[in-house]
C-alpha cells in the first residue's frame, strides 16, 4: 500500500536519527579506546609525580616505614577526592551486584604491598640500575596473562601484536637506559638475592593485573575496586611492617619520622590519583595495553628528579646521552602501543571473555555490557551521596591538614620554574582526562 | 547467596594463579629478609 506523500519528510527524519544513533554506537568503542589510552598517559604522569614528595625525605627512616606511611596516604586519599566522585552508596551497590570482586580487589592490594616491599630490598642489594628494568618486565607478564585469561590480542593481527609487544619491549630497553643513568648506587654484595627480589616484584605486579581485568570484565567501577584494593594494601603493608620491625620499634620510628609524615602521605595521595587512571586504562584498553602505557611513570619520575631536584648535575655526557636515548625509546614504545588499539575482531573476543565472567558469577549480561561501555543500565538510579560520605571526606581531609601542620620542609636544592611547569602539565592531563571521562562515561 | 559466589571464586582457576604468586612472594620475602 502506498504511503501518503505527507509522511515522507517524517520518515526521513526517523531514518536520519536512526543513522545518527547507529553511527554513535559504532564510534563508541573507538571513543573508549582513546579514553583508555589517555587514561594510561595520565596515570604515568601522576604515578611519576608521586615520587617527587618522597625525594624530600632524607635518610633516617627505614624503607618499610616509608612504604607503610605512603600506603596510609593512599588509604586516606581514597576517602577524599574519589569519595566526592563516587559515594559509599554506589560502592555498596557495586558490591551487591558482584560481591566476589571484593576478594579480587583485596588480593590485588596484598600483591601490590608485597611487590613494593620487594623493590626496597632489590634496590638495596643490586641498585636501581639493575632492579628497575627487571621489575618493569611486569608489563610483559601482563600481556601474557591478558592473552591467556582474557582473550586480549586474540585475532588482533600481526600489526597490532607487533605494536603492543614491540612497544613493551622497546619501553623495557628505554627503562633500562634510564635506570642505568639515574643510578647512584654501586651493586652490593647480595646480587642473586637482589635479582630474585626484583624479578619477584615484577611477577607479583604483573599478576596483580589479573584481578584488575577480572573486575572490569564483570562491570565493576574502578573507584569501587580501588576502595577494597586500599584495604588489602594497607592491611598487608601493616602486617609486613609489624612482622619485620615489631610493634614498639615501628611506633618509635613513626614518632621519629613525624616531620616527614606529610610528604610521604602526599606521595600516596598523588599515587592514588595515578592509580585510578591506571584502573580506567585497564578497563578500556585492557591490561596488555594499559599497563605498558602507565609504566611511562619512570620517564615522569626522572623528569622530576633531573629538572626539579637537580639530580645528575655534573654527570658525564654519556649519562645525558643515556637519559635522552632512554626517554626517546620509552616515548617510541608508548606511541607504538597507543596506535595499536583493539579492532572489532579483538573486541568481540573481549565480549566473549566478559560473557564467560557473567555466566560464572551470575551477573546480568546487560549490566556487564553497559558498564564495559561506560554506561548505566537502563532504569538504574545513581545512589546519592550521604552524610556518611561527607563525614569521611571531612575526616580524611582533616588528617591530611593535621599532618601538614607537623611537616617541615627540608633544606635542599629545589628548582621552582621546572616544578611549576611539571605541575601545570600534570594538572592539565588530569583536567583533560577527567573531563573526557566525565563526558563519555559519567565515571560509570 | 554468599555460598554461591564464594564457591565460584574458589573453583575459578584465575583466582588460584594470583594466590599462588602471593604465597610464593611471601616465601621469597621471608627468604630475602632472613
Amino acid at each position: 500500500m502506498d504511503k501518503p506523500d505527507g509522511d515522507w519528510p517524517n520518515m526521513q527524519v526517523v531514518v536520519a536519527r536512526g543513522n545518527e544513533a547507529a553511527a554513535r554506537e559504532t564510534s563508541r568503542p573507538r571513543k573508549l579506546q582513546v579514553l583508555g589510552i589517555l587514561s594510561g598517559f595520565t596515570a604515568g604522569a601522576w604515578l611519576g609525580a608521586a615520587e617527587a614528595p618522597t625525594k624530600l625525605v632524607s635518610v633516617g627512616v627505614s624503607p618499610i616505614v616509608i612504604s607503610l606511611i605512603m600506603v596510609t596516604g593512599v588509604f586516606l586519599a581514597r576517602w577524599s577526592v574519589p569519595a566526592l566522585v563516587l559515594g559509599t552508596s554506589s560502592v555498596r551497590a557495586d558490591l551487591r551486584r558482584a560481591p566476589h570482586l571484593m576478594i579480587w580487589a583485596v588480593l590485588a592490594g596484598c600483591l601490590w604491598a608485597v611487590a613494593n616491599t620487594m623493590t626496597i630490598f632489590a634496590i638495596r642489594d643490586i641498585g636501581l640500575s639493575i632492579a628497575f628494568p627487571l621489575w618493569n618486565s611486569n608489563s610483559l607478564l601482563g600481556i601474557l596473562w591478558g592473552f591467556i585469561f582474557f582473550n586480549e590480542l586474540r585475532q588482533a593481527g600481526w600489526r597490532r601484536w607487533t605494536g603492543v609487544l614491540g612497544g613493551a619491549l622497546i619501553m623495557c630497553v628505554g627503562a633500562a637506559l634510564l635506570a642505568i643513568a639515574s643510578s647512584t648506587q654501586a651493586p652490593a654484595a647480595h646480587s642473586m638475592r637482589g635479582v630474585g627480589a626484583a624479578l619477584g616484584a615484577g611477577i607479583l605486579w604483573g599478576t596483580m593485573y589479573i584481578p584488575y581485568r577480572k573486575a572490569y570484565l564483570s562491570g565493576m567501577n574502578p573507584l569501587s575496586f580501588v576502595t577494597f584494593f586500599t584495604f588489602g594494601e594497607l592491611g598487608m603493608m601493616a602486617a609486613l611492617a609489624i612482622g619485620y620491625l615489631g610493634l614498639t620499634p615501628l611506633w618509635h620510628e613513626l614518632i621519629g619520622a613525624r616531620d616527614v609524615l606529610f610528604w610521604l602521605m602526599l606521595g600516596g595521595f598523588i599515587w592514588v590519583i595515578g592509580d585510578v587512571f591506571q584502573q580506567y586504562a585497564a578497563k578500556y584498553v585492557g591490561i596488555s595495553r594499559g599497563i605498558p602505557l602507565s609504566n611511562s611513570n619512570q620517564l615522569w619520575g626522572l623528569l622530576w628528579g633531573v629538572l626539579v631536584f637537580g639530580e645528575l648535575r655534573g654527570s658525564s655526557a654519556s649519562t645525558y646521552m643515556q637519559v635522552i636515548g632512554g626517554s626517546l625509546l620509552m616515548m617510541l614504545g608508548v606511541g607504538a602501543i597507543a596506535f595499536s588499539s583493539a579492532a572489532g575482531k579483538e573486541q568481540a573476543q573481549w565480549q566473549e571473555a566478559a560473557r564467560r565472567e557473567s555466566q560464572r558469577y551470575h551477573i546480568a549480561e546487560d549490566y556487564v555490557q553497559a558498564r564495559m561501555q561506560g554506561r548505566q543500565v537502563e532504569g538504574e538510579i545513581r545512589p546519592p551521596r550521604t552524610m556518611w560520605d561527607w563525614m569521611l571526606v571531612a575526616v580524611a581531609t582533616g588528617l591530611f591538614v593535621f599532618f601538614a601542620t607537623l611537616a617541615r620542609a627540608p633544606r635542599m636544592s629545589f628548582h621552582w620554574g621546572p616544578a611549576m611547569l611539571l605541575i601545570t602539565a600534570t594538572l592539565a592531563l588530569l583536567l583533560v582526562c577527567g573531563t573526557t571521562l566525565w563526558r563519555t562515561t559519567r565515571f560509570n | 547467596q554468599p555460598c554461591n559466589w564464594l564457591s565460584s571464586v574458589l573453583t575459578d582457576v584465575h583466582f588460584w594463579v594470583p594466590v599462588a604468586v602471593l604465597i610464593g612472594g611471601l616465601l621469597l620475602l621471608e627468604f630475602i629478609h632472613g
